[in-house]
């Protein structure tokens, strides 16, 4: 029980390499087309700092509700929080790529466009990034708070700290809601900086509480599958199965319902949109991610002889890390590249950031024990058996 | 009438899952197992498979189905209107009732199927064994007709796997 997690060195070279590749390739994409490359640079860093916000927030979730089964996973969310202050310190890169991703910084746009002009008290590059530093300081001390109160829980022990985690939880739900949904507007929707959905902010919400329990379940089982967690039973399993089975409606129920509202209500201004995200080879982007993160996901876990089958669940959690990249592609690149395009760069990007965020999530996973000493619910989560 | 069935009281869900081996690895007949919540080791360990959920399943794609034939019988075949300029298959105005009338169809359908299988009915008077399995005791019943003695005392089997009281009683099960 008392096992650290060491990093084997397979591991550690392949971040090293993936971290190498990536910085070359990105390096040439900012030299060859600089539009493209920032707007990789802000899918691939939104992207995984959506899977950690999704991980922060499945672990509050678990607080709250004082749920036991899960309390032996713990350190994986908790390992996966910290790339978060990386992701707020490449977010502020941005400053160098305004102008190739959002229109409304341009002096010429906000000088003759009446819209940009009545959204510019709020959309204003030091404004912008007023908001990005605050928001980026309540997730790190918030999750910083979460950490340090597991890690004394481990040295002390005592029912204190989680009753103080279960504080720093209530807290963090409630900031993370309105933080979150101004971030996915600042960050992707501003993008469309004409355009405007209320329903944006909540389906990007799910999509990371979705994307990022995904994640964490594909850790889980590659660490079970390694030889770690050998409490891992199918009623795990289940639950895991369950949650991704959940949030694949939920992201169903969100992206359907924002674009059936505006199919429906056939507003030119809401329109514009969409019309953007189905001409060439976008359409096809559209139909895929509601396939991906949708329609398999709900068709495989649905049935009991498969839902609890760590192979599927396994291979599941794989494609919907690809659904989320697919899902931000199709939020991102239609108004930024006008066409779709796929090579080195967005290779390299993806290559680079999965690389930093391995290394990040690896060393914050060894630097503490993989299972927990002292929770409440520990022994509960370790004989955890579903009637 | 005559005392004709078994019963045996547990206060503990792991003793009665002990004996509910133990009885049917000798080979003697369960009537019932009565539990203050729903158990699904009692249903894989006395043998039974549901079909339930197959059920639902073939309700719900029978229900999205004949909706969605039905929507487009009626507004695209049979009364063709042009309202806001948008294709007389609507589809994605569609997919919402047929979300709807899918959760109906397999909830109602659901509901006279267990109603039939089980042959529960509105005013059937409900059989209770031991009024304890509806606060914290759990209760096996055996029909003594049919739970012949396999070799061993039946009611020693329950006895040594925990039960806190074993007695015979009347039941009308059939009506």
């Amino acid at each position: 029980m008392d096992t650290k997690i060491t990093l084997s060195k397979g591991y550690q070279y392949t971040t090293y390499v993936l971290m190498a590749v990536g910085a070359a390739l990105i390096a040439y994409s900012f030299f060859t087309d600089h539009n493209r490359a920032w707007a990789n640079l802000l899918l691939n860093n939104y992207m995984f700092l959506s899977i950690a916000i999704g991980a922060s927030f499945f672990i509050a979730l678990q607080y709250i509700s004082q749920s036991g089964w899960s309390s032996m996973f713990k350190r994986i969310p908790e390992a996966l929080m910290s790339y978060i202050p990386w992701a707020g310190i490449i977010m502020l890169l941005l400053y160098f790529g305004m102008h190739s991703i959002y229109h409304w910084t341009h002096e010429d746009a906000l000088a003759t466009d009446p819209i940009i002009q009545h959204k510019s008290p709020y959309l204003n590059i030091p404004f912008f990034f007023i908001r990005m530093v605050l928001f980026f300081i309540a997730w790190m001390v918030l999750t910083r708070l979460l950490r340090k109160a597991s890690l004394a829980e481990d040295a002390h022990g005592g029912l204190g700290y989680f009753e103080k985690s279960e504080f720093y939880s209530k807290i963090h739900i409630f900031l993370l809601a309105i933080t979150f949904s101004f971030a996915t507007f600042d960050w992707i929707m501003s993008i469309d900086v004409h355009w405007f959905s209320t329903l944006f902010s909540l389906k990007n919400f799910v999509a990371a509480f979705y994307h990022g329990s995904a994640t964490i379940v594909l850790i889980v089982i590659i660490l079970h599958q390694k030889g770690y967690f050998k409490e891992l039973n199918k009623s795990h399993l289940l639950d895991f199965s369950r949650y991704i089975f959940m949030l694949s409606i939920v992201w169903g129920y969100f992206a359907f319902s924002q674009f059936m509202l505006i199919w429906y209500g056939n507003i030119p201004e809401e329109t514009e949109y969409f019309a953007h995200r189905w001409h060439s080879g976008f359409k096809v982007i559209f139909y895929v991610n509601f396939l991906i993160n949708w329609f398999i996901p709900f068709v495989l876990l649905l049935p009991q002889a498969l839902n609890k089958n760590i192979n599927v669940l396994k291979y599941v959690a794989i494609l919907l890390i690809a659904g989320q990249y697919l899902d931000l592609y199709e939020q991102i690149f239609p108004t930024v590249l006008h066409h779709v395009v796929f090579g080195l760069p967005e290779i390299g990007f993806f290559a680079g950031f999965a690389g930093l965020f391995l290394f990040i999530f690896g060393k914050a996973l060894a630097s503490a024990p993989l299972v927990p000493k002292n929770h409440p619910y520990l022994e509960e989560s370790l004989h955890h058996h579903l009637h | 009438m005559s005392k004709n069935h078994l019963i045996g009281v547990f206060d503990d869900e792991n003793a009665l899952m002990a004996a509910l081996h133990e009885v049917k690895a000798k080979g003697f007949e369960i009537w019932e197992v009565f539990t203050p919540y729903p158990m699904h080791e009692v249903i894989e360990a006395m043998g039974k498979k549901t079909r339930f959920t197959f059920a639902a399943f073939i309700y719900g794609f029978l229900g999205a189905a004949g909706v969605l034939a039905f929507m487009y019988y009626t507004a695209v075949i049979d009364w063709p209107i042009n309202y806001g300029g948008k294709p007389t298959n609507a589809f994605p105005s569609f997919i919402v009732v047929t979300v709807v009338i899918t959760i109906l169809t397999v909830t109602l359908a659901s509901l006279f199927t267990f109603s039939l299988r089980a042959k529960i009915y509105p005013g059937k008077a409900y059989i209770l064994p031991d009024k304890r399995s509806t606060d914290d005791m759990f209760v096996m019943v055996f029909d003594k007709s049919v739970a012949k003695n396999a070799g061993s005392n039946l009611e020693d089997i329950l006895r040594e796997k925990g039960a806190i009281e074993v007695y015979e009683k009347e039941l009308v099960t059939e009506i």
